[in-house]
């Protein structure tokens, strides 16, 4: 049996080529999205979990397989994004805990360290589903033998996790809806396939080189948001490419809006120099009209003056993931102590939300995702703080976490304790309905409705309500359904591709069905979703 | 015609209708709403309130409001105490809020310092007017003064009042309570319900939409009840304030009041506003 124990340097080849068979297939894991709405992310989220693990690792000395794969889980747990991402993480986690300080991989402990994985992505999950990732990871598990040589042990993980991803949509009903298997089941099979071409392919010890990139892989997420400068301007000239624009300024800072036509593109950039844009802008060729530049901080800091604030520190914070950067100015508005860009199709990763949480002087700390494939992102950075207390409040939709910042302020007023303030924040978010419009990415039948690519979605608190031809039918059947007769308000959050005179119009119409509800039009800026709108 | 010993006397902020202070033998000192280059006096006779009001949201500059001179003050109070007062009671809008109780300091160390009391409400409109309305009340009996400062300070122990206020516009353009402002953001339509307490504006609800803010304000009007005295309260909104009114009709006391609030104070609220002030039963006790 010795002969085939795995060492330190051949299980890092062998997560190494794990990490190659996710990264190989992101875009067929990012389109076994169940729903058909632009924010397919479960590949390119796992490929982001295990770039973190994998450069945890290159940078690691300690050569035994148990240090490895202690290395490889701590980069996952940090870089963990998306539901998926964390479950996979913690079988990681669960793995390597398992294996201790062991100089080798033996075929006793691999299968113990493999159940000890199931067990431990089990325990993360408050509601155990089964037809995912859990499922398929827990029946491969189980189908290990001790006695069995390792080679074995590979194949059989990886043909029994396949057989258990096949059966993925006969256990979860919205799968087979669907017609697909589970994403986040794909993307460990992926995972075991790379480990199990490796194991029977290449000698051990062959040198190992980095994963590759693929074609598709995004770019690299948005880190928590600093303050730095908001830079706008125009740019005016025949000829400009406005998806290059884009591109390029994507690189030198975040919340980047590019729109225009005709000439003349305006550009609303957040930078933590303002240099860089300007002088690409110019570099274009284009003539530069209109240019803004404003310091964050010095606003940021005015603004604490002004309500009387300390710089320094607050005993209660809230972060909050949120797109666009409307939605962001709401938020900081709302006195939202710190801002992650992210949302739909970009996940922030559990390290993300640590660095967030060390950034904040307070010693309580709120947390609204605002996704539900966040939430367990956040959950996981919260168990990893040590001396702050970090509170989830599981919001699904930044319309919800708006009702909960403004619950966050009423209790802040009436100097509520943080566990009354939490509830509070819950209340008011689970009081909020949010109906989300945004375009079909492709032709499915989910819950009996046909819906055909490009066609505009209305999505009620996460569920799929209608799809029809535009977005103010789409709108006002959805507005129908969330009970819009017997609200008081509806709150339009547009998007950056539609126009304030757009939302306006739309507001008309609406009031024409429902006359007693009250209206609000806000620019969200947000990409993906034309408009997200609340009903209270 | 000045009837008893002991004589109060309030600013136009406290909002006490004229039939009544004149009942009572309150004097009333106007503080100013100054349009432009012209001061007018909030005295019942130069400014018309629902003229004001309907002509605020259309004003080019925002109207600034003004305390009365120390030497309006010095007068006010040397025509009391030359009509026979021995001694009176000036009852005020809150120090923190306004310059007037520093005006009044300095008009009473000119008519006589040792015949004035001077009393911060710490109140706003007719929880000002509730106190001096149970002040006066009490002078009329001929009591002295500790028992008239007594009385005083349990009215405001038992007053509350609260508002809605529909736009932040007009206190964002006023600047005199900019932590409120700032606190309540601007991005978003809110409707705050505040209270006033100790001299400060307190936001205590922060209400997207305006039937909700009303359930608010019905809903702390009604923790008050039993009712020994109420006003609503309105800037602009008297369908507004006898609706509220409706709604609320059976704790509402017979004399309840309706009443338009003071241009000095709804220049810096804005028009649209509903509120009430109320005096528990208990107050006696």
């Amino acid at each position: 049996m010795a002969k085939t124990d795995i060492d330190g340097p051949a299980l890092k080849r062998l997560l190494g080529a794990g990490v190659k068979g996710v990264a190989r297939n992101v875009e067929l894991i990012n389109e076994l999205n169940v729903f058909p709405v632009p924010d397919g992310d479960t590949g390119v989220n796992l490929f982001h979990t295990l770039s973190r693990a994998w450069e945890e690792l290159e940078a690691a000395t300690d050569c035994r397989a148990g240090a490895v794969a202690e290395r490889f889980a701590y980069g996952a747990l940090m870089g963990a994004r998306g539901n998926s991402g964390v479950i996979l993480s913690q079988l990681l986690a669960g793995f390597a805990d398992s294996l201790l300080e062991a100089e080798t991989l033996t075929s006793p402990s691999l299968a113990a360290a493999a159940n000890a994985a199931v067990k431990r992505a089990y325990a993360a999950v408050s509601h155990p589903v089964e037809g995912t990732v859990l499922t398929v990871a827990r029946e491969a598990a189980e189908s290990l033998d001790e006695q069995m040589p390792i080679e074995e042990m590979m194949q059989t993980l990886l043909t029994r996790a396949q057989a258990a991803l096949d059966e993925t949509p006969n256990q979860l009903p919205i799968l087979k809806d669907a017609g697909v298997v589970d994403a986040g089941a794909m993307g460990l099979v992926c995972f075991l396939e790379g480990m199990y071409e490796a194991s029977c392919s290449a000698p051990v010890g062959m040198a190992l080189t980095a994963p590759p990139r693929t074609r598709s892989a995004p770019p690299s997420p948005a880190p928590v948001e600093t303050y730095g400068y908001d830079v706008q301007f125009l740019m005016r000239g025949a000829g400009l490419d406005i998806d290059a624009i884009r591109n390029d300024l994507e690189q030198l800072g975040w919340s980047v809006i590019v729109a225009g036509a005709d000439g003349v593109i305006k550009v609303h950039i957040h930078a933590d120099n303002p240099a860089p844009p300007l002088d690409y802008a110019v570099k274009t060729g284009a003539a530069l009209d209109d240019i803004v530049v404003e310091n964050m901080e010095l606003q940021a800091a005015a603004v604490r003056r002004q309500s009387g604030q300390a710089a320094k520190s607050a005993p209660l914070a809230v972060i909050a993931v949120v797109a666009g950067d409307g939605m962001g100015r709401v938020y900081r508005d709302l006195t939202c102590a710190l801002v992650i860009d992210g949302g739909a199709g970009k996940n922030p990763a559990t390290q993300d939300f640590v660095a967030a949480i060390n950034a904040l002087d307070a010693d309580e700390i709120i947390i609204l995702p605002n996704n539900r494939n966040i939430e367990l992102a956040a959950r996981q950075a919260a168990e990893m703080t040590e001396g702050k207390r970090v509170a989830i409040v599981p919001t699904r939709t930044v319309a919800e976490g708006v009702s909960a910042m403004i619950a966050f302020g009423d209790g802040r007023d009436a100097g509520l304790a943080a566990d009354a303030t939490v509830a509070a924040m819950r209340e008011a978010a689970l009081a909020t309905t949010t109906i989300e419009i945004t375009r079909a990415t492709r032709s499915t039948t989910l819950r009996g409705i046909d819906i055909r690519q490009g066609d505009c979605l209305a999505i009620i608190d996460g569920r799929i309500h209608a799809a029809v031809a535009d977005y103010e039918g789409a709108l006002l059947d959805a507005l129908k359904a969330a009970g819009g007769d017997s609200k008081e308000l509806a709150t339009l959050y547009y998007g950056a591709d539609l126009s304030p005179a757009a939302a306006e119009a739309m507001i008309a119409l609406l009031s024409q069905d429902f006359p007693n509800l009250e209206y609000e039009a806000v620019y969200g800026g947000q990409a993906l979703y034309p408009l997200i709108v609340s009903v209270e | 015609m000045i009837s008893s010993r002991i004589h109060i006397a309030a600013d136009s902020v406290c909002d006490l209708p004229a039939e009544l202070a004149s009942s009572l033998g309150v004097s009333i000192i106007p503080t100013y709403v100054n349009i432009g280059e012209e001061s007018i006096a909030d005295d019942g006779v130069g400014l018309d309130r629902e003229r004001y009001y309907r002509e605020l949201p259309r004003m080019a500059a925002q109207p600034t409001t003004a305390a009365p001179s120390p030497g309006d003050a010095a007068a006010f109070y040397q025509r009391i105490l030359d009509a026979g007062a021995e001694h009176i009671v000036s009852i005020h809008v809150p120090e923190s809020l306004s310059g007037t109780l520093n005006a009044m300091r300095l008009g009473a160390e000119t008519a006589g310092m040792d015949k004035i009391t001077l009393v911060d409400s710490l109140q706003l409109t007719f929880g000002i007017g509730l106190q001096v309305w149970a002040a006066a009340e009490l002078a009329l009996t001929g009591a002295g003064l500790n028992d008239i400062l007594e009385r005083i300070q349990r009215v405001r122990d038992h007053c509350k009042v609260y508002a809605i206020i529909d736009t932040m516009e007009y206190l964002r353009r006023s600047g005199r309570v900019s932590s409120l402002v700032a606190s309540l953001g601007g991005l978003l339509r809110i409707k705050p319900v505040i209270r006033v307490d100790h001299g400060d504006i307190e936001p205590i609800g922060r209400m997207r939409a305006w039937s909700r803010a009303e359930q608010r304000l019905r809903e702390l009007t009604r923790a008050e009840a039993p009712l020994e005295r109420l006003a609503v309260l309105h800037i602009a909104n008297r369908v507004g304030a006898e609706s509220f009114l409706e709604s609320i009709r059976d704790i509402a006391p017979s004399d309840t009041l309706v009443i338009e609030t003071t241009p000095t104070l709804g220049t810096h609220i804005g028009p649209g506003s509903i509120g009430v002030a109320t005096l528990n039963r208990n107050w006696r006790r």
